[in-house]
């Protein structure tokens, strides 16, 4: 299974908490230096699959290659080449200069300690003067998920699996957990994979974007994800009422599936309501984000509609044509034929 | 209340003046109440871990068994203790009955619940954040143990304490197995609820305030550890 530039390759994925699936992935593949940033709703098995990227779980059914090996069962030393950053980090009873070095200790890896824990909380914006001695409940919040970054920094890890990094911090702490992750990508070429609801910080620091809902992935990068409850209208159609009144048109869906999804690609924007109607949804909204995509080089652009966030990918020209900027109202377009059952 | 009074001047006095027989009923409970305590945390310890850290068959029900044990009554733990360490009983020839030593295997047996089900609650309620994190850095099984054991020391003593205040206050076990042999096998606790029999308030008040005075001495060193 030995693929070039290939960190990590799953097949057939699927993993059950009880007798609940929660994820379900066919084949995907991650490559080696690369930041592949994932979004999706609550539930959405982003943790898991970092969990199981991590191997810190192991999966129900289905492989898991790192580096083109099969891994399983997992040795200690490919648990030590990757390191998994929770969304609640936990902190060790002890000072930060413990929790840091802790990694290294247990590694007996202790040569120039307090230098590379020096190093490794500069590269997190804390001063070691400051903060190596204080204890773990004398931290705020966003210390504390810089800390546990430190503490995962310190190692030079392969991988490194973020999860939700940014959810509980201030923008300070955002952006140098944003210049931590660069620096672990440019100094020691570390794979990066990070599951965030933050998607302008995602699109800030990712070049690769996947997409969850229920479990599966969408490789094909961020799309909308149109979770349920869901009300029959007629035969062939389905609506999904939104909590200011809007309704979204669907087809009817074909056997057990719980969620829609409308790519990206398939939404337009425009300023006016169309008066021909037939089959296509037109969804009031405002734009609350826009962010340069750095591989497609297209302005990714958040749409706030109701209790629900849309994002396609627009040119520049379309930016620069429609005169769009956060703030402004626009109509969202798509046709119910476009949108797809998952 | 004009006794009570009396009784704690006396008490005073009879501590300062250094009386044998209340100074041998102290050195007797330390002695004893701290062997019996190493033994349980010696063998607690690992068993409440076992207990909660790992899944196995019949697990629950271990569990319900240890937990039952938290509430024996001393007296019936003596009686038990006696029947097995007189002469008549399976361990009668090692002349253990009326000995320090068989009140320390009694209330080593008190204690040992305490500690097996206190530590097997607290591994069982270890953070799942903690195992996963020390997981995503790379700790193997023994790190992962020690350092779980390590995050919760602060419940650990406090299961210890708990043991050792009821070992330290208990009277049947001491009584029952002991036999309250004056300058041999007499505990503060005994010698307190034979001195107040005798009407000797003061001797029992003295005792009394001793016996405060060790388990304040002994919460006073696990908070200095904790604060360590």
């Amino acid at each position: 299974m030995k693929t070039e530039n290939q960190a990590f390759y799953l097949k057939d994925l699927c993993h059950f908490y009880g007798s609940t699936k929660v994820l379900d992935i066919d084949q995907l593949a991650i490559q080696q230096g690369v930041i592949t940033g994932i979004t999706g709703p609550n539930g959405s098995g982003k943790s898991t699959l970092l969990k199981l990227l991590a191997f810190t779980i192991q999966p129900t059914r289905g492989s898991i290659f790192y580096k083109g090996y099969q891994e399983y069962p997992f040795s200690q030393t490919i648990r030590s080449k990757i390191t998994l950053l929770t969304q609640k980090p936990y902190l060790l009873k002890r000072t930060v200069f413990e929790n840091v070095a802790y990694g290294l200790k247990i590694r007996k890896d202790t040569e120039k300690l307090e230098t590379r824990v020096k190093n490794a909380l500069f590269s997190v914006g804390l001063d070691y003067d400051k903060f190596a001695g204080r204890m773990w409940h004398e931290l705020s919040g966003g210390e504390t998920q810089r800390v546990a970054m430190a503490a995962r920094l310190i190692l030079k890890p392969e991988v490194l699996l973020l999860d939700e990094p940014v959810a509980s911090v201030d923008a300070t702490s955002a952006k140098l957990i944003r210049q931590a992750s660069l620096h672990a990508k440019n100094e020691w070429n570390a794979t990066l994979v990070i599951a965030s609801h933050d998607l302008q910080w995602l699109y800030s620091i990712s070049s690769r974007h996947l997409s969850m809902s229920k479990g599966r992935l969408f490789p094909t990068g961020i799309e909308n994800i149109i979770t349920g409850p869901f009300e029959k209208d007629t035969d062939t159609n389905h609506i999904k009422k939104m909590e200011d009144g809007q309704v979204i048109h669907l087809p009817s869906p074909s056997g057990k599936t719980r969620s829609a999804v409308i790519r990206k690609k398939r939404i337009f924007i425009e300023h006016e309501r169309q008066q021909s109607t037939a089959g296509l949804n037109q969804l009031s909204g405002r734009i609350t984000s826009m962010h340069l995509e750095k591989n497609s080089l297209l302005i990714m652009t958040a749409v706030r509609v109701s209790d629900m966030t849309f994002v396609l990918g627009l040119s520049p020209d379309k930016i620069t044509k429609l005169a769009l900027y956060p703030g402004k109202k626009v109509i969202l377009k798509f046709y119910k034929k476009d949108v797809e059952w998952i | 209340m004009d006794f009570i009074v009396a009784g704690f001047l006396k008490a005073i006095e009879l501590l300062i003046s250094g009386d044998t027989s209340t100074w041998t009923a102290v050195f007797a409970t330390i002695k004893v109440s701290s062997c019996s305590i190493l033994l349980s945390i010696g063998a607690g310890l690992p068993c409440g871990f076992l207990l909660g850290y790992f899944n196995f068959r019949g697990k629950k029900i271990l569990r319900t068994i240890v937990d039952t044990m938290l509430a024996l009554p001393t007296v019936f733990i003596g009686l038990a203790v006696y029947a097995i360490i007189s002469r008549q009983g399976p361990l009668g020839q090692f002349n253990l009955l009326f000995t320090l030593t068989g009140i320390a295997i009694g209330q080593t047996i008190l204690a040992l619940p305490i500690i097996t089900a206190i530590t097997a609650s607290t591994i069982e309620n270890i953070d799942q954040d903690l195992k996963l994190t020390l997981a995503a850095l790379g700790a193997g099984k023994r790190n992962m143990i020690m350092t779980c054991l390590w995050e919760v020391r602060f419940s650990i003593l406090a299961a210890i304490v708990t043991a050792y205040g009821r070992v330290l206050t208990e009277v049947g076990i001491s009584m029952m197995v002991g036999g309250n042999i004056k300058y041999h096998t007499r505990t503060i606790t005994t010698a307190i609820a034979l001195e107040t029999n005798k009407g000797l308030f003061a001797n029992g008040i003295a005792l009394g305030l001793i016996l405060i005075l060790i388990a304040f001495i002994v919460n006073l060193s696990l908070s200095f550890l904790r604060k360590q």
